[in-house]
């Protein structure tokens, strides 16, 4: 096809640029539309302390069509399913051509932080999460800890 | 075995005369005179005619439909988008997206535009709401979608102000429309659902082909949110169903015979509403049953909780993993278990076992999932065969008719006799969900007796429908004709499975 959309390549600069806090995403060096991305777990939550990786795909429709994100790390979340997959609305129904990969990402990261169990992927976890959140947030910890922290 | 059945058959037949007899009473309280006449010439006449019964009573199933073409419907849904755009001063496209808003209410939408008509426009999402009319000029010669920057006049917007450079509203629409979307492109700022009437999107579409594709596309979503209007289910049919008032009714399309409910468009179900029978075809269609299987066939071990399938009749039992001896029956520790096992049922008062009476439970559902399923199977297989013998007597019709043995009309009522006997057949099989999800209370009970009597009277129906059937055989050798009785017996019956069908409906369907 043709070039890459000079959208992608500003974008991709400013990523670099200007770093979002807590976040990295470096493009491939076989493909500058698939982004190796690294979210911090946010403080005060379950997955703090733990570092998730993730991967992000720019489809060629993109920025008409969403980009399609996955976790890598393996993660107790009510919205992220065994696959990585994750729940969130402007990945779907709620995608606008306005956002961009920065922003993407911050929202992923917001949901790191306030996890939702009413509107869940993986059914077993939001029922725990629902049931005895304490004890939710302790398997997620757990997982956290045995996971996320690999150097 | 057969004579048996038949002279058992025949009695109950007898009886239902009576209990039918109140039940029509019952109807008549409701006040149809009609009824009384008809009723009155059904008890004196043994020859009652299927032509009257035609004529019975009301029919809980009646339902007025039309079936337009493209063309019709088109005219129909022009002239209300006309209407609207009259009376709001907007475009037809506008008007469009309106009408789609509030499902073609066109009086609604009127009487809202009274009241209030900038709130009527912010709701319709065709105008910003006053709240979010906070975006004036663009700011910046930015597109914020592909990042450039433009010349003013290459930037576009809705009347939200959100602007973005043509180059961008066009992949913007080409990607949803390519999609399948027709209603519903929206503006590409983020948080604004600000719709994209037709004639801003059409412009902006490269191509005639995809032109008109997105016009195809809007065809389809205005019947599709039209209260009165329905698409015809039947495969690349163009027709569309209208009716006055939405009902979960049967309609049938004049062009390709599509059967279906006009409500949700599947397979016509009364008296099961659409609801219960998009469940009902769910569960039988998943494998969620499987889950019910192991929970109603195995246990848990009480100590280690591995899953445990019994394979033996005997109830003392070993886990295989971690030796516990345990007692099947009330899973407490085998040791208790002398010589008494046998009264081992008496520890199903005791609260700790919860497990066991949630097993029980799981057994009990599954058990009563299976018997309603059998049911509706069997009805299922039955009509099959039923299909069968209606094609056999169809066949032989023919056939009679060209060996001069009757004319048509002579075996018309054998015909028909069939035919309603799936019509029956077919009402009864629907019956099962319907019982499956009803609570159990006096109503049920009724529903429950009426759909035994319904069954009976099918099942003799049926019965006497495959006797002429072979009785023709007979014919065929040379041996007279079906007796004239024998005939009046079978339109008797065909009234009296009709009857019970309707009385189950108009007490049941959709009330």
């Amino acid at each position: 096809m043709s070039g890459l959309p000079r959208r992608i390549t500003k974008e991709t600069q400013r990523l670099f640029q200007e770093p979002v806090p807590g976040i990295r995403a470096t493009p491939d060096e076989a493909n500058a539309r698939y982004f190796h991305v690294v979210i911090a777990g946010p403080a005060d939550s379950p997955f703090e302390g733990g570092t998730f990786k993730l991967e992000l795909f720019l489809p060629e429709e993109y920025p008409m069509a969403a980009p399609k994100v996955r976790f890598m790390t393996k993660i107790y979340h009510p919205n992220v399913d065994k696959l990585g997959r994750i729940c969130l609305d402007i990945l779907k129904d709620k995608w606008s051509p306005a956002l961009q990969i920065r922003t993407v990402l911050l929202s992923i990261q917001a949901l790191l932080s306030a996890p939702n169990p009413d509107d869940p992927l993986a059914n077993d976890v939001a029922e725990q999460w629902k049931n005895d959140e304490s004890e939710a947030i302790k398997t997620a910890k757990k997982w956290t800890a045995r996971y996320a922290k690999e150097k | 075995m057969s004579v048996d059945m038949n002279s058992q058959a025949s009695d109950s037949n007898e009886e239902d005369f009576g209990v039918n007899s109140e039940e029509e009473e019952d109807e008549d309280d409701g006040g149809e005179e009609e009824d009384q006449v008809d009723i009155a010439s059904y008890y004196e006449g043994v020859a009652s005619d299927v032509e009257q019964q035609g004529a019975d009573s009301f029919d809980p199933e009646e339902y007025l439909f039309t079936c337009l073409t493209y063309k019709e419907s088109q005219r129909v849904l022009t002239d209300e988008v006309n209407t609207v755009a009259a009376a709001l001063k907007v475009s037809p496209a506008v008007a469009k997206l309106i009408l789609v808003h509030f499902h073609w209410h066109v009086s609604q939408i009127l009487d809202r535009c009274k009241s209030n008509s900038s709130l009527l426009l912010s709701d319709a999402l065709v105008q910003p709401s006053s709240a979010c009319r906070s975006v004036t000029a663009p700011q910046s010669l930015q597109c914020g979608v592909c990042l450039q920057i433009v010349r003013r006049d290459a930037l576009l917007a809705l009347p939200c102000q959100h602007s973005f450079c043509k180059a961008c509203w066009e992949q913007h629409c080409t990607v949803l429309v390519k999609d399948g979307m027709g209603v519903g492109v929206s503006c590409m700022a983020q948080d604004c659902s600000l719709q994209m009437p037709e004639d801003f999107v059409l412009p902006l579409l490269p191509g005639e082909e995809l032109k008109d594709k997105y016009r195809r596309y809007l065809f389809r979503d205005y019947v599709e949110s039209h209260f009165q209007l329905q698409l015809c289910p039947g495969a690349d049919c163009p027709i569309v169903i209208k009716v006055q008032e939405p009902r979960a009714r049967r309609v049938q399309c004049s062009r390709c015979s599509e059967v279906f409910c006009f409500k949700c468009r599947q397979m016509y179900h009364a008296p099961t509403d659409c609801a219960t029978i998009r469940k009902w075809l769910t569960k039988c269609a998943d494998d969620s049953e499987t889950a019910n299987y192991i929970s109603a066939h195995t246990k848990d071990c009480p100590k280690c909780n591995i899953c445990i399938e019994k394979n033996g009749g005997c109830n003392h039992m070993q886990c295989s993993k971690c030796k516990h001896d345990f007692c099947w029956m009330c899973l407490g520790d085998w040791k208790t278990h002398g010589s008494e096992y046998y009264e081992c049922s008496r520890y199903k008062e005791n609260p700790d076992i919860v497990n066991q009476s949630q097993q029980a439970q799981a057994r009990e559902a599954l058990k009563k999932y299976l018997f309603y399923f059998e049911r509706w199977e069997n009805h299922n297989k039955s009509l099959q065969l039923e299909a069968q013998t209606y094609q056999r007597i169809q066949e032989k019709i023919q056939e009679r008719v060209m060996n001069n043995l009757g004319t048509w009309i002579d075996w018309q009522y054998l015909h028909n006799a069939a035919k309603l006997l799936a019509k029956c057949r077919y009402t009864l099989q629907y019956t099962y969900p319907y019982a499956y999800y009803m609570e159990s209370g006096p109503r049920k009970k009724l529903f429950e007796y009426q759909q035994a009597q319904l069954e009976a009277e099918i099942e003799n129906l049926s019965w006497k429908v495959e006797r002429a059937d072979s009785y023709e055989r007979g014919v065929v050798g040379g041996e007279g004709e079906l007796s004239a009785s024998d005939r009046g017996d079978l339109e008797n019956q065909m009234h009296i499975a009709e009857q019970r069908r309707r009385t189950l409906l108009k007490d049941f369907h959709d009330t």
